[in-house]
């Protein structure tokens, strides 16, 4: 999976905008959406809420986790914790590149916000890349993940996944057995 | 105008029971099954009821939508195998084939051993004529390593050692949890839609 398709999978989330338009309820398969009205706030998926911003229909409001304090807590927690801590969105990188490249007229702060959110991502993958390591190293046959990311388990894991199967195929062969998969030439 | 479609159940045990879904959880099943065989090193289930049903509500919508589904060539790659699942499926078991990728898959098979024969093999000793597809091709690998979050709670999934001095130990899989494992251990679980590839 590439990225680009981990942000389409992103695009579902909610976000607040404020619109300077009106229109009735609108009826789209992944839901209702609406009524739109003019200064009033209105939740709407990522994809809806950055098409009309480009377009200049609305104002986008930052999410409640977007915010100096609140990132610096998170990000002084995650680095000190050896595990991963639970993140306020599961899509926090994909919601901070599209909100601060988009609107970043509407985020308070969106430059510190932006070092603070990298911060978190360096962190947490220098955390990935060790414990890929140690998994590889041990020869662990299994490991639990949980508060990872899409975009995290993405970003190293088609390498890993890769890895791991080769050192699969080169282990079992080192051992001929009835079931071995090698094809005959 | 949120109509509700029916879509007939994934439960085989009781024969096909209609399920009702909004058209919000329909696209959220499509999008599980995209996932699913996106990440799965084998030919997974088709879906083929739940393709027809978001057909039906973007008419305009081309032929795209299902090569988008299994985009990474994998009925090329392993069309011996395929073919063969399909011929020794029992009756009832769900087909990991739609009409038209059935089709496909032998046509595309087909092509292949002619193309092969003219190529090469006429020019063979005439003993040597005969390729068996079965195991020129390589067998999708199963035993790849997969990521997966788990969508119900599991009881005693053994994990099989790596190494020698290794044992097999069990674990179980929290709701919620999401893990690195092989595919072979829980391609069951992928099937029944307990745990989802991520």
């Amino acid at each position: 999976m590439d990225a680009a398709e981990v942000e389409f999978l992103a695009e579902k989330e909610l976000v607040t905008i404020i619109p300077n338009f009106s229109l009735d309820k609108i009826y789209l398969i992944g839901g209702d959406l609406g009524p739109f009205n003019p200064g009033l706030p209105v939740q709407v998926p990522l994809w809806l809420a950055i098409n009309l911003k480009q377009r200049q229909k609305c104002r986008l409001l930052a999410p409640e986790w977007m915010d100096l304090e609140k990132l610096e807590e998170i990000r002084d927690h995650e680095r000190k914790e050896e595990t991963f801590t639970p993140m306020p969105s599961l899509y926090y990188m994909e919601l901070t590149k599209l909100l601060l490249n988009h609107a970043s007229d509407n985020i308070p702060k969106a430059d510190e916000i932006r070092t603070l959110i990298k911060d978190v991502w360096d962190t947490r993958t220098a955390k990935l890349r060790v414990s890929a390591d140690s998994f590889v190293r041990q020869q662990e046959a299994h490991a639990k993940l949980d508060n990872l990311t899409l975009m995290e388990i993405n970003t190293s894991g088609a390498f890993l996944t890769q890895a791991l199967n080769h050192m699969y195929k080169l282990r079992t062969n080192l051992q001929p057995s009835d079931s071995s998969q090698s094809q005959d030439l | 105008m949120t109509e509700e479609l029916d879509l007939p159940g994934q439960d085989s045990d009781a024969g096909s029971e209609e399920v009702v879904l909004t058209p919000a959880e329909l696209i959220d099943r499509l999008e599980q099954a995209w996932m699913n065989e996106k990440f799965a090193p084998e030919l997974l289930e088709n879906k083929s009821e739940i393709v027809e049903c978001v057909m039906e509500q973007l008419q305009h919508m081309e032929e795209n939508l299902r090569r988008a589904k299994k985009g990474d060539l994998k009925i090329e790659k392993f069309f011996p195998h395929v073919l063969e699942k399909e011929k020794t499926r029992r009756e009832g078991e769900p087909s990991c084939l739609s009409p038209e990728e059935c089709a496909f898959a032998r046509e595309y098979m087909a092509n292949t051993e002619t193309y092969l024969k003219n190529v090469a093999l006429k020019h063979m000793p005439p003993n040597l004529q005969k390729v068996d597809l079965l195991r020129a091709v390589p067998k999708p690998d199963l035993d790849s390593y997969v990521f997966l979050r788990v969508k119900e709670r599991q009881e005693n999934i053994l994990v099989e050692p790596e190494t020698d001095e290794q044992r097999d130990y069990v674990i179980d899989l929290e709701e919620g949890s999401q893990h690195l494992i092989r595919y072979k251990t829980i391609a069951p679980l992928v099937a029944s839609g307990a745990v989802q590839l991520i």
